[in-house]
């Protein structure tokens, strides 16, 4: 990836567009002024930016419920998720989704709120993809807790079995909900599950976006090629706790503080500032105008209707009305 | 012209026809090329392996990936062979595939058709032998439908395919090994979901039946009327949406109401039913609604008990009597 300043520069924006964004949905809920609880991705930015960097518009990605990571990553407008995140008539849901972030136009089919149901599904858009003979891959991006569900294994089963353009993209951030990883993993790895299905597999550094980017990239490739399933897992740790509110009781603060010198944003930044790609004075101004972004979305949402009784029987069905 | 087929031919009619006409239908499930029952059997040396396709054991997750291929805008067909297996797909079922329109806003609709074979009689003991529609109607977003005739079974199949919405479609056994016939025509046809039939027109007693029952239904009817006492009775054929018009007008010259299902009494379709009467037309009813359906007990492996579960042509009759 030497050379494409460009590239790197724009990974860096989205990184710090992340966690902005998430840094000010914290802030909004701890003042009383929205009410849609947060489950933040504070240090897995370069993972959730990392994995979507390689991504075409019509690729297909199934996200997470931690942070907004993945869907800036793959294009969705900080208004859009404002207007999602407060349940407005103009969402792309028209205020059905909540934290349950969809857009179409950017192959985004939708957030399941049961954990891993979407690894099937995934695999049924990726079986798409391959009867219709498009060249589009799914990238399913998961974090360690996820993947104990019973469907990781047919999914990945299926995926292997029919040669599918998926990828699984193992974002391992030492917490599965309120527990360490130790609690509900005998093993320190997942990605190795992979080879009983043989999928080729590879671990990296979540930290560093450059080596998320460029694994992403081989394995899209790999997926593009028509070769079949890949699995990618990236290790990372969270700094945010489970959910706004949740004190974190069970954190190792050691480890914490061990960690937060490998935050990825700030990595990123000593990069691009020691080869020469962006100066200090250019970084005060990027966070600046990102900022003035989140904040002007915030605004735009709270001004937007909410739905009305009119919406509350609307897209149930395809036709008109619900069948009650 | 017409001409006389099985139950089980013309469900495979409607598939094989419906995948001639539209490349995007195809028909996924465990042991579909084969077929363990036959309604499949034979589509694979027309269409080929790619649009049907043999699936792993695992119903959540291989409903999970007819989902993804919907929303991608293909046309599954799934089977899930025994209705006692759509438990093991409950998640998808009921979190995820009729809600998914509604909380996505319109974005993604899901085109899924899913057969699935249900009821007591042959033996199979106590998980592949239950009627288990009552579960599946409480979850928004789905279409439920149960054909009695191999018409009704090739109608109701061809416009499920062709729905934009999920449909499942209920297929009894004893009418699929009981080798049922009727007349089909042969040229193209499909149903409206929603319409129930009026199988015998009566004016003493109203006797509103589900799929295979209706036959049960019909043997009481006979029975009844060398009694002097003239039913109706009704084959409701959907299940969601239900054909209140019909049911309606028929108490509204009877009186007098009968529900006959083979899956469990207790919050079953019957209770739907006469909660429905009750609540919109009470002041009708000439005598309390009475519910035919199975006891509250699993279905033993001894053939005597087993007999002994099943609501029968004797069963409806003592209940049509206590509405007189």
């Amino acid at each position: 990836m030497n050379g494409q300043n460009d590239i790197l520069e724009a990974l860096y924006r989205r990184m710090i567009l992340v966690r902005f964004m998430e840094e000010t949905h914290d802030r909004l809920l701890k003042e009383g002024k929205i009410q849609l609880m947060g489950h933040f991705g504070t240090g897995q930015e370069a993972v959730a930016v990392g994995v979507t960097g390689p991504l075409r518009q019509e690729d297909i990605l199934f996200g997470t419920h931690r942070g907004v990571g993945e869907f800036i990553g793959k294009g969705m407008a900080p208004k859009d998720i404002w207007l999602e995140y407060m349940g407005k008539k103009d969402s792309p849901c028209h205020g059905k989704g909540g934290l349950h972030l969809c857009d179409r136009e950017r192959n985004i089919p939708g957030l399941v709120a049961t954990l891993g149901s979407d690894f099937s599904i995934a695999v049924g858009t990726a079986l798409a993809s391959k009867m219709k003979g498009t060249d589009q891959v799914t990238l399913y991006f998961v974090g360690e807790g996820t993947c104990n569900q019973a469907d990781a294994h047919p999914s990945m089963c299926m995926a292997a079995l029919w040669k599918l353009p998926i990828v699984f993209s193992v974002c391992t951030n030492q917490f599965c909900e309120l527990s360490y990883m130790c609690d509900h993993y005998p093993t320190g790895d997942v990605a190795p599950r992979a080879a009983a299905y043989d999928i080729p597999f590879e671990i990296v550094d979540g930290q560093d976006i450059e080596k998320t980017y460029e694994a992403t990239r081989k394995a899209v490739e790999h997926a593009r090629g028509g070769n079949g399933p890949y699995l990618v897992e990236y290790k990372t740790y969270r700094m945010a706790t489970h959910f706004s509110g949740d004190p974190g009781t069970y954190v190792n603060r050691d480890e914490l503080e061990e960690w937060g010198r490998r935050d990825p944003i700030v990595l990123c930044r000593e990069m691009l500032l020691e080869r020469g790609i962006l100066s200090e004075e250019e970084d005060r101004k990027l966070r600046d105008g990102i900022q003035a972004e989140v904040d002007e979305a915030v605004e735009a949402a709270f001004a937007a209707p909410d739905p009305g009784i009119e919406d509350l029987f609307k897209d149930v069905y395809s036709g008109e009305g619900v069948i009650q | 012209m017409s001409r006389t087929i099985t139950f089980s031919q013309a469900l495979n009619e409607a598939m094989a026809e419906e995948m001639r006409r539209d490349p995007g239908v195809f028909v996924m499930g465990e042991d579909v090329r084969v077929s363990a029952f036959g309604q499949t059997a034979g589509l694979v040396d027309e269409f080929g392996e790619e649009r049907v396709l043999n699936t792993p054991i695992a119903e959540n997750a291989i409903t999970g990936a007819a989902m993804g291929a919907a929303m991608s805008g293909l046309r599954p067909v799934l089977e899930l062979m025994f209705m006692d297996f759509t438990m093991l797909a409950m998640d998808q079922l009921c979190n995820n595939l009729g809600q998914w329109r509604y909380i996505t806003g319109g974005q993604y609709t899901i085109p899924l058709t899913i057969r699935t074979a249900c009821g007591a009689g042959m033996r199979m003991g106590y998980g592949h032998s239950q009627c288990l529609q009552s579960q599946l109607i409480q979850a928004p977003g789905l279409m439920i439908v149960e054909p009695s005739t191999p018409y009704d079974a090739k109608g109701l199949l061809k416009a499920a395919i062709r729905s934009d919405d999920p449909v499942i479609v209920v297929e009894s056994k004893k009418l699929i090994f009981g080798g049922v016939e009727g007349e089909v025509p042969e040229e193209d046809y499909t149903l409206p979901f929603g319409e129930a039939v009026v199988r015998k027109e009566g004016k003493d007693v109203t006797v509103a039946a589900v799929g295979f029952m209706t036959y049960e239904a019909l043997g009481a009817a006979q029975a009844l009327a060398e009694e002097g006492v003239d039913v109706e009775v009704i084959d409701l054929r959907s299940i969601v949406p239900m054909d209140k018009e019909t049911l309606f007008a028929s108490v509204e010259k009877t009186g007098r109401l009968v529900t006959v299902e083979e899956g469990r009494i207790r919050g079953g379709i019957g209770a739907e039913i006469a909660a429905l009467a009750s609540g919109e037309y009470f002041s009708l009813l000439k005598a309390p609604v009475q519910r035919v359906a199975a006891p509250m007990v699993p279905i033993a492996g001894s053939p005597a008990l087993e007999d002994l579960y099943l609501p029968n042509k004797d069963t409806i009759v003592r209940a049509v009597r206590r509405t007189l």
